[in-house]
C-alpha cells in the first residue's frame, strides 16, 4: 500500500507536483499518465526518495518513507527507467544480480535467482549471461532492466516510461509479458507513461495528471465512460474513445443467448475484446457474430443492435442517476 | 540509369585507391637511403667523422636488399587492402629488426680494427629510416585496427632485439662506446630519471584526482582550479625551475624541518615540484572529463538500486571513468619523461645530464646516450599505458 497525502514538490519557484493525494492498494497496477513535464516522473522518484518531497506525507504500509534508511528503502523497491540504466561495464548476469548482492545474499542464491529471472524473461543463460548491455537489442536490454528491478523480489515496482524507447512491436510484446508477470506476482506497480493506450491496457487504476495536479483518477473503464473534462477526453483519444472502451471489455460479457434465428456465419471466441468483435463485423459486413468457447462450440451471439440498445439504456440510467 | 550508377559504384569499390600516406613514406625512405649519409666513421670521440653512403656502408648487395624491401613496401601500398596492410606490417617489422645488423655490416666494412678509438656514427639517412618506419607502424596500426597491447608488444620485441645486438655485437658503434665508458653513471641517471617521473606522476595522480573530484563537487573550485592549472602550463619549464629557485632556497635555509627533507633551491625538490605542476593539468582535466562522461541515468540507476555513495563511486563511476582517466595518465607520463630531462639543469640528475654535458663537450654521441633512452622510454610508456586504457574498457565498448 502506497499512500500519498497532500504531497507537493517545489524546485525553487516552480511547483512540479502540487498537493497530490493518491492511494495505491497492494498488488494493484497504477498508471500515471500525462503530457511531458506534468510532474508524473517527479512523483515516482519521490516514492523511492531519489527526490525529497517538499510538503505532505508519503507512506508505505502506513510508515512514512522518512522513517526508513533511504538506501535500505531503495533496495526494497524495484526501479525501471526508459534508458534501462544498465551498467555498461557489467555483464547481463552481474547487472541482474546487483540488488541481491547489495543485500549480501550468498553467491549460490544470487546465481540461482539470476538464472531463474533470465528464464522468466526468455533470455537463455548460455547465450546472454556474459553479454554486455551494448550487445543487446532495445527489447532485450529492457527485459534485463525489469529483471534487475525484480531480482530481490521487492513488493513495489516503480517504472518510468520503461517501454518508451522501443519499437511498437517490441513494446507490445513487453507489455504482454508484464501483464502475464503481474497476474502471477501481484506487485504494487506505479507505472509512468505518456502513452494512453499503454496505460489503458496495463493499469487497474489510472491517474491523469496535468501541471502537477491530478485531473481525474479511477479505473480505465470508468474514465473512458465518464471523462471529467475536455483534457481527459482528448488524452483518452477523443473520437476513438468508444473503440478504446470496447478494447477493455470481453465479447462474452456482452453476448446474448443463442436465439431461434439462424446462427451468424462469422465466429468469434468469447475471450476476444469487443473491439475485435466490432472489427470483425466491419470486415465480414454483418451485424451479428456467433460467440464460441475455446473448443469452438457456440455459446452465444453478439449483436450490434443489442449492443447499441444496451449502451442507450446504460446512458439513460446514468442520466437519471 | 540508377542501375548503371550502382554498378559503377561497385566497380569503384573493387579497384582500391593506393594508401597515399604509406606510399609517400616509402618514397621518403628510399630518397633518404640514397641521398643522405647512412653512417659516419670517426677516428676518436671528438673529431667529427666522415660520412659514408648506403653502398659504402652495406655493400652493393646490402643496399639493394634494403632498397628492394622499401620498393616492396611502396608496391604493397598501391592497393589499400587488408592483406597488403598485413604484409606491410611484416615488412616494416622485418626492416626494423634488420637495421642493427646493417650497422654490424657497416662496422665490418668501415672500421679499421687497428684503431682502438675508431667509432661508427649513425647518419641522417639511417635516422630518417628509423623515424619514418615508426610512422609507418602508426599508420598500419590504425588501418589494421590493431590493439594497443599488440603494438606495445611489437615495439618491445624490436627494442629487445636492438638492445641484444648492441650488447653483443655492436662494440664499434659510438653510442655503445659512450655507454661502456659511462655504464654506472648511465644506470644511475636512468633510475634517477625513472624515480623522478614516477614520483611526479604518482603525486599528481593523487592531487589531480582529488582536485577533479572537488571541481566536480563545487563550481567555484572548478573555475579557480582550471585557471591556476592553465597558468602553470603556460610558464616555460626552464622559467618555472628558475622561479622556484629563490623561494625554495630560502625555505631550505630557514625551515629546519624542510631542510631535513632535503629541500633546497636546486636538486630534486624544485624539479619534482615543477614536474608536478605540469602534470596536474592533464590529470585533473582528464579525471574531470572522465567523471563527467559517465551517463547521469546510469548513476541515478545505481542510487535507485540502493547503492551507497561509496559503492556507487567505486563500482560504477570510477570504473566507467577509468579509460579516459588512464589516457590522462598516459599523456602526463610521456610529458614528464621529456620534461625530466630539463630538470638536469638544476641538478636533479637523470638522463638529461648526458644531454647537457654532451652539448657542452660537442660530443653528439653523448647527447644521444641521454636522448635515445628518453625517446624509447616515452614510446614504451605511451604504448603500455595506452594498452592499459584499452583493457579497462569493459565489454569492448568503444
Amino acid at each position: 500500500m502506497i499512500e500519498l497525502s497532500r504531497v507537493s514538490k517545489r524546485f525553487g519557484d516552480t511547483t512540479a507536483v502540487d498537493d497530490i493525494s493518491l492511494s495505491i492498494p497492494s498488488g494493484k497496477f497504477c498508471a500515471l499518465v500525462g503530457t511531458s513535464g506534468c510532474g508524473k516522473s517527479t512523483m515516482l522518484r519521490m516514492i523511492n526518495r531519489l527526490i525529497p518531497h517538499s510538503d505532505g506525507q508519503i507512506t508505505l504500509d502506513g510508515e512514512p518513507i522518512e522513517s526508513f534508511n533511504p538506501v535500505k528503502l531503495r533496495r526494497r523497491i524495484g526501479y525501471v527507467i526508459q534508458s534501462t540504466g544498465l551498467f555498461p561495464h557489467w555483464s547481463v548476469a552481474r547487472n541482474i544480480g546487483l540488488v541481491p548482492r547489495l543485500l549480501k545474499w550468498p553467491t549460490e542464491k544470487v546465481n540461482a535467482r539470476v538464472e531463474e529471472l533470465m528464464g522468466i524473461f526468455g533470455l537463455p543463460v548460455d547465450e546472454f549471461a556474459h553479454k554486455y548491455p551494448h550487445q543487446l537489442s532495445g527489447g532485450q536490454a529492457q527485459r534485463v532492466g525489469v529483471a534487475r528491478a525484480l531480482a530481490a523480489d521487492p513488493d513495489i515496482l516503480l517504472m518510468d516510461e520503461p517501454f518508451g524507447a522501443l519499437d511498437p512491436l517490441t513494446r507490445e510484446k513487453l507489455q504482454d509479458e508484464l501483464l502475464r508477470l503481474q497476474a502471477k506476482l501481484h506487485k504494487t506497480v506505479v507505472f509512468v507513461t505518456h502513452d494512453m493506450d499503454e496505460a489503458l491496457k496495463l493499469a487497474d487504476h489510472l491517474v491523469v495528471m496535468r501541471d502537477g495536479r491530478i485531473v481525474q483518477q479511477g479505473s480505465p473503464l470508468a474514465l473512458l465512460q465518464h471523462p471529467e473534462d475536455a483534457f481527459v477526453e482528448s488524452m483518452l483519444g477523443g473520437l476513438e474513445r468508444g473503440l478504446k472502451q470496447a478494447a477493455l471489455t470481453r465479447v462474452k460479457d456482452h453476448m446474448t443467448s443463442l436465439g431461434s434465428a439462424i446462427p451468424a456465419h462469422s465466429r468469434i471466441p468469447g475471450d476476444f475484446t469487443l473491439r475485435q468483435g466490432l472489427s470483425m463485423m466491419m470486415r465480414d459486413h454483418c451485424d451479428r457474430l456467433t460467440v464460441v468457447d475455446a473448443s469452438d462450440v457456440p455459446i452465444g451471439e453478439l449483436s450490434l443492435r443489442r449492443l447499441i440498445k444496451e449502451a442507450q439504456t446504460e446512458r439513460g440510467v446514468h442520466r437519471a442517476g | 540509369m540508377p542501375v548503371r550508377a550502382a554498378a559503377r559504384l561497385r566497380a569503384g569499390a573493387r579497384t582500391l585507391a593506393p594508401n597515399a600516406v604509406l606510399l609517400t613514406l616509402s618514397i621518403v625512405m628510399l630518397a633518404a637511403l640514397w641521398l643522405t649519409s647512412t653512417v659516419s666513421v670517426a677516428p676518436n670521440r671528438i673529431v667529427p667523422g666522415s660520412a659514408f653512403d648506403v653502398v659504402a656502408a652495406f655493400g652493393v648487395a646490402g643496399a639493394l636488399l634494403v632498397s628492394l624491401l622499401l620498393l616492396a613496401l611502396a608496391a604493397l601500398s598501391l592497393k589499400a587492402e587488408r592483406v597488403n596492410y598485413q604484409a606491410m606490417l611484416l615488412l616494416v617489422v622485418l626492416i626494423l629488426l634488420l637495421m642493427p645488423f646493417g650497422l654490424m655490416v657497416a662496422g665490418h666494412f668501415l672500421i679499421d680494427p687497428a684503431l682502438a678509438q675508431a667509432r661508427l656514427g649513425i647518419g641522417a639517412g639511417y635516422w630518417t629510416l628509423l623515424f619514418v618506419l615508426l610512422l609507418c607502424l602508426v599508420e598500419l596500426r590504425l588501418r589494421l585496427g590493431l590493439k594497443r597491447l599488440a603494438t606495445a608488444a611489437l615495439l618491445l620485441g624490436v627494442a629487445l632485439v636492438w638492445w641484444l645486438c648492441a650488447r653483443l655485437w655492436l662494440d664499434e658503434l659510438a653510442l655503445v662506446q659512450e655507454f661502456h665508458s659511462r655504464q654506472s653513471a648511465f644506470y644511475a641517471a636512468l633510475s634517477q630519471h625513472l624515480v623522478l617521473v614516477a614520483s611526479a606522476v604518482g603525486v599528481s595522480l593523487v592531487l589531480g584526482m582529488t582536485l577533479a573530484l572537488l571541481m566536480r563537487r563545487f563550481t567555484r573550485v572548478e573555475k579557480v582550479g582550471f585557471a591556476l592549472l592553465n597558468f602553470f602550463q603556460t610558464v616555460p619549464s626552464l622559467a618555472l625551475f628558475g622561479l622556484l629557485l629563490a623561494p625554495l632556497a630560502w625555505l631550505g635555509a630557514n625551515v629546519a624541518f624542510l631542510r631535513d627533507l632535503g629541500v633546497s633551491g636546486i636538486g630534486n625538490t624544485p624539479a619534482l615540484i615543477a614536474l608536478i605542476a605540469y602534470s596536474l593539468l592533464p590529470i585533473a582535466r582528464n579525471t574531470y572529463i572522465a567523471l563527467g562522461e559517465v551517463r547521469p541515468d546510469t548513476l541515478e540507476a545505481a542510487t535507485a538500486m540502493g547503492m551507497r555513495p561509496a559503492q556507487r563511486f567505486w563500482q560504477v563511476r570510477f570504473p566507467l571513468a577509468l579509460p579516459v582517466l588512464l589516457e590522462g595518465v598516459r599523456i602526463t607520463t610521456v610529458q614528464a619523461v621529456g620534461l625530466a630531462a630539463v630538470a638536469a639543469l638544476i641538478g636533479a640528475g637523470g638522463l638529461g645530464t648526458f644531454i647537457f654535458q654532451g652539448l657542452g663537450q660537442a660530443a653528439m654521441d653523448m647527447v644521444l646516450l641521454g636522448a635515445l633512452p628518453i625517446v624509447i622510454m616515452a614510446l614504451i610508456m605511451d604504448a603500455g599505458l595506452g594498452a592499459l586504457a584499452e583493457l579497462t574498457r569493459h565489454g569492448g565498448q568503444a
